[in-house]
């Protein structure tokens, strides 16, 4: 195989697995979640598919003052299929639909539901391409692959405004949210780094009824919500054939501002989420198969995060690609 | 790119698109709260609320029909254990609310104890004792599915044992508002 090519499929799969990693730290929580996540098609690709596991444990919350207390009470476990698309050379669209099942478990009983979460639409333009040097020759082999666009989150999910009786059958958030991506990454062999940023806002929409109660009509919007991660990454190459082994480490961050209510804002109903992760996937070249698990750990002490749910999040995924 | 691959992702689209039964891809603003039904036992605004009697985390029992008789009003709180949503409501109504309707009695039901030691407990663990409410415990849940109520479920009830007020918390503000027109 071309050396270059060689070189572009690796940093393209490891592309994709560092961002599989930063961006589905944030897939959902047990207090409503299941928002899919934004799937990277590498370069050689023209179209990919991507099914993955979920296993999200609540392990305890941050009060609203950032006091992280401890209380194992709830799993929700999440299938998410996705489909990305090459839409032109430097441009992709994919989407991401999650499958969510709750399971909440408490000292009287348990509750258990499922339903399709909120599902993720994206739009990535690659805007500079990573050569992917192994040294460092000249200044253009420090240019990093820069990934820009936007996505929006469609409320598919059971949110707290449809016609479902109580919290425990939760799988969505009930607001379409639009959201503006970036993703650099910069790899030389074999070694890798990545940042990604998203700044989103939602919609605002009427609400007419809460858990299958209709009430008297007002206006929502969620907070406006920004998240970053930044993750590093080693490339293990296997024997000759062009098979990798990448091991990623992450640290991300999610804050959610308050939500209005007819305009006013409504206080500690935002939050704040930090994190971190690791990831292993195994890339085959020549058989198009990526398969990774990955886990996104809460960061479980006081002031890393605020008014929300603490969870260890397990992830087991395979993707397979269409040249 | 195929035309095979675009259909397969515009087939996609087209099925999400079949979502559409949820309301939330499509959200109204129309009011539509049933009529009230004034003189029948339910938990509906309007509605005659249904009676109760739960234990507080002394063990010593709550009867909702005592209580109406010696107060201008009622509020419930569901909250479940361990819930930074309830953690955040309880805060409010501790400082917003409870100081400025003294002649109302506030009882927060724990719905997830499974016993009235676990919600004492909890109350101990959570600052909760002495804070302006008393925490009732509904092991069986027998109030929660009375009243039709979920996390952060509000009910208010008037000194007549009707019920003015039964949906989500929020920031409190439509809970005072209702609490300010109880007689």
């Amino acid at each position: 195989m071309n050396k270059f090519i060689f070189i572009v499929i690796c940093v393209a799969l490891f592309t994709g697995a560092a961002c599989f990693l930063s961006l589905r730290a944030f897939a959902g929580s047990c207090c409503g979640g299941g928002g899919g996540a934004a799937l990277v098609l590498p370069t050689i690709y023209q179209s990919m598919v991507d099914v993955s596991f979920d296993s999200e444990k609540y392990v305890g919350y941050w009060s609203p003052q950032g006091q992280y207390v401890y209380a194992p009470v709830g799993y929700q476990y999440r299938l998410n299929a996705g489909y990305a698309l090459r839409l032109a050379q430097y441009w992709q669209a994919s989407i991401s639909v999650p499958y969510v099942w709750n399971n909440n478990q408490y000292s009287n009983g348990s509750t258990r539901s499922s339903g399709i979460g909120d599902t993720t639409l994206n739009l990535w333009y690659e805007a500079l391409e990573d050569e992917s040097a192994w040294k460092i020759r000249s200044m253009e082999d420090l240019t990093p692959s820069v990934m820009i666009g936007p996505s929006i989150l469609i409320p598919t999910g059971i949110s707290p405004y449809d016609n479902k009786p109580s919290s425990y059958d939760i799988t969505g958030r009930g607001f379409y949210r639009f959201d503006g991506n970036v993703l650099i990454t910069k790899t030389l062999h074999p070694w890798t780094a990545s940042v990604s940023l998203a700044y989103g806002t939602y919609l605002q929409r009427p609400v007419n009824r809460e858990y299958g109660k209709y009430v008297e009509p007002y206006e929502k919007k969620l907070g406006d919500r920004s998240s970053a991660s930044v993750s590093l990454g080693y490339i293990y190459y296997i024997g000759s054939a062009g098979d990798t082994l990448t091991g990623t480490v992450s640290l991300s961050t999610l804050r959610e501002e308050n939500a209005t209510i007819n305009g006013k804002s409504q206080p500690d109903s935002g939050f704040q989420k930090d994190s971190y992760g690791a990831t292993i996937a195994y890339s085959s070249t020549d058989s198009d198969w990526t398969i990774r698990v990955s886990c996104n750990n809460a960061i479980k002490s006081d002031g890393w995060g605020k008014n929300f749910p603490a969870t260890n999040i397990y992830t087991i995924g395979v993707s397979y690609g269409f040249r | 790119m195929g035309s095979g691959r675009m259909r397969v992702f515009l087939l996609i689209m087209v099925l999400l698109a079949g979502c559409g039964t949820m309301d939330d891809l499509n959200p109204s603003g129309s009011d539509k709260r049933p009529p009230e039904q004034p003189g029948t036992t339910g938990p509906a605004v309007g509605q005659n609320a249904p009676d109760f009697t739960l234990s507080d985390t002394l063990g010593n029992n709550v009867t909702l029909s005592s209580v109406i008789l010696t107060t201008q009003g009622v509020v419930l709180y569901f909250a479940m254990e361990w819930c930074p949503i309830c953690e955040g409501n309880l805060d409010s109504l501790r400082s917003s609310v409870i100081p400025a309707f003294p002649n109302v009695r506030f009882y927060v039901i724990d719905y997830t104890c499974a016993s009235v030691a676990e919600a004492y407990a909890w109350e101990l663990a959570t600052g909760y004792t002495g804070s302006g409410f008393t925490v009732l415990a509904d092991t069986q849940q027998s109030v929660l599915n009375l009243y039709q109520a979920t996390m952060g479920s509000t009910v208010v009830i008037d000194k007549n044992g009707v019920v003015q007020m039964n949906e989500n918390y929020k920031d409190g503000t439509r809970l005072q508002a209702i609490l300010a027109s109880l007689p």
